[in-house]
């Protein structure tokens, strides 16, 4: 479960990011973020991850209150979640596996439970033939799909993507949102992005962001500013 | 082991200046360390030439002159006394002078005072010995190389306050350079580290890879300069062997315990390697923490 209850976020120099945010998104559940540029998606991502600290409220993820004051365990908070990049984010020098196993790797998994839990994660995003290329070797939808494996393994339960889809084209769009289907009911998956699209096909619930502030949750909806 | 190489290589150049800076800084400690050890060594022998020597009236008897050995024995300043009676020194006259038959004629071991040839355990007690000997009745004349001595002790005492000096600023500017070459490959790894950190990695995992690079380079640089070293002090072997062909065993120390530092032996050079290697591996792994500290949050 995320909670947000009364969140504000206001940057250094005083310009507001999101301001009186309360929302509930539960466990396994699919959500779209949407909102124009700059109405906040990406801040609330930051904040559900902790790498923004909101100026007032409090936020909830699972059993963590990452808001309280003397918070300590970030490490635990981060390995719960996977997080996708517009820009992939997957290491230059080293190849398709190895980006992925980083993310077992980090937490000490066991080597043989990282080779099942990697070839399991690659079979899921159906990129296993490339599993020893190099990033270099690989389209924009194969770099994604790579980000999306890293970001499932490791039993992280929260994915976040962020704009997941905003460098490929069309068909793969769809290929890659079909990966986030598969994964519907078994992670809590929130999506900010500005396909509409996407939004109106699969009517899922969507939180709109309008003005830095929540302007609609909407159960099954579209996209609409 | 893989992945410290790999690192390594993906980096040749802030590698290469890591390894070089300390291989440098570690090849002056080795020699600044070797260097002051032989000196050491070297002025412990000189100090242990006899350093006060007293000639007794002819007329002293040699009880009262065993008396006053026996009192600087039991003073605990001393390393030995010899005492040289008139016979003896009769002996070294005709010795020294035995192409000379005139001269050999004119003496008798009468007009020969006896001495007293001291060594003292400290410099510092030289004149302690000389002032005692002096106020002692029987005594003719007291020969004390007191410049000599001061100038050795000058010596010594500038030789460890340089080296202090020196250490200080190779181990200041190896972790100031050392640093900045961190602070660097932190910089080039900023999304890598940025990426883990969201992925939930600790902060010592993060550092991890940098520490090793460090510890790495602190054992093999200590290591090649020590070899590098090794070979040059090999190489002049035979001229410090003709140089020092008086001196049979040099050796600093303690009360407790003394090392020899000549002949070259393999346990002083163990501890110079011991001592080079520590010294690598502790600054090298020092500045990288202190870089990582401050720029992997």
């Amino acid at each position: 479960m995320i909670q947000f209850t009364k969140v504000v976020k206001r940057f250094p120099l005083g310009n507001v990011a999101v301001t009186d945010l309360s929302f509930t998104i539960d466990d396994n559940e699919f959500v779209f973020l949407v909102g124009p540029s700059g109405a906040g998606k990406t801040t609330i991502l930051k904040l559900v991850t902790k790498e923004l600290t909101p100026n007032s409220g409090t936020i909830l993820v699972e059993d963590l209150e990452i808001t309280a004051k003397h918070f300590h365990d970030l490490e635990k908070l981060r390995r719960k979640i996977g997080v996708v990049f517009q820009d992939f984010k997957v290491l230059p020098d080293k190849n398709v596996w190895e980006n992925v196993a980083l993310s077992l790797q980090i937490i000490n998994t066991p080597r043989n439970l990282i080779r099942s839990q990697v070839n399991q994660a690659l079979d899921l995003v159906n990129i296993r033939t490339k599993a020893q290329m190099f990033p270099i070797q690989l389209s924009a939808g194969e770099l994604q799909r790579v980000a999306i494996a890293r970001a499932i393994c490791g039993n992280r339960k929260i994915i976040l993507a962020d704009e997941p889809t905003g460098n490929l084209d069309p068909q793969t769009t769809w290929e890659i949102i079909k990966i986030f289907k598969k994964l519907e009911g078994m992670k809590t998956i929130i999506i900010a992005t500005h396909n509409t699209d996407i939004v109106n096909s699969l009517k899922k619930r969507v939180l709109i962001m309008k003005n830095n502030r929540l302007f609609k949750d909407v159960h099954k909806g579209g996209y609409e500013l | 082991m893989k992945s410290l190489l790999t690192n390594i290589r993906r980096t040749p150049y802030q590698s290469a200046a890591a390894f070089l800076a300390l291989f440098l800084n570690l090849f002056l400690a080795v020699v600044i360390l070797f260097s002051s050890s032989f000196i050491y060594g070297l002025l412990s022998y000189v100090e242990t030439r006899p350093q006060v020597t007293v000639y007794f009236k002819t007329q002293t008897v040699s009880d009262d002159v065993f008396k006053m050995r026996d009192n600087l024995i039991n003073s605990g300043k001393t390393l030995s006394v010899k005492y040289i009676s008139q016979q003896d020194a009769y002996k070294t006259y005709q010795q020294l002078n035995k192409d000379n038959p005139l001269l050999l004629e004119m003496v008798s071991p009468a007009i020969f005072p006896a001495s007293l040839e001291i060594n003292a355990k400290k410099p510092v007690y030289l004149p302690q010995i000389a002032e005692f000997l002096k106020k002692q009745s029987g005594v003719d004349e007291v020969v004390f190389q007191k410049i000599i001595i001061d100038r050795l002790m000058t010596l010594t005492n500038l030789i460890k306050k340089t080296a202090i000096i020196f250490g200080v600023f190779l181990i200041v500017t190896t972790i100031i350079i050392l640093f900045t070459i961190t602070h660097f490959k932190v910089a080039l790894k900023k999304e890598e580290i940025e990426l883990l950190r969201l992925l939930g990695a600790s902060r010592g995992y993060v550092k991890k890879p940098f520490l090793e690079e460090g510890l790495f380079f602190g054992f093999v640089s200590a290591s090649v300069a020590f070899l590098l070293f090794l070979g040059i002090i090999f190489y002049i072997n035979p001229f410090l062997s003709s140089y020092l062909s008086g001196a049979d065993n040099l050796t600093i120390g303690w009360d407790f315990h003394q090392l020899a530092v000549w002949p070259l032996n393999g346990i002083f050079l163990a501890i110079i390697y011991g001592v080079t290697v520590f010294f690598g591996i502790t600054i090298s792994t020092l500045a990288t923490l202190f870089a990582t500290q401050k720029y992997i949050k």
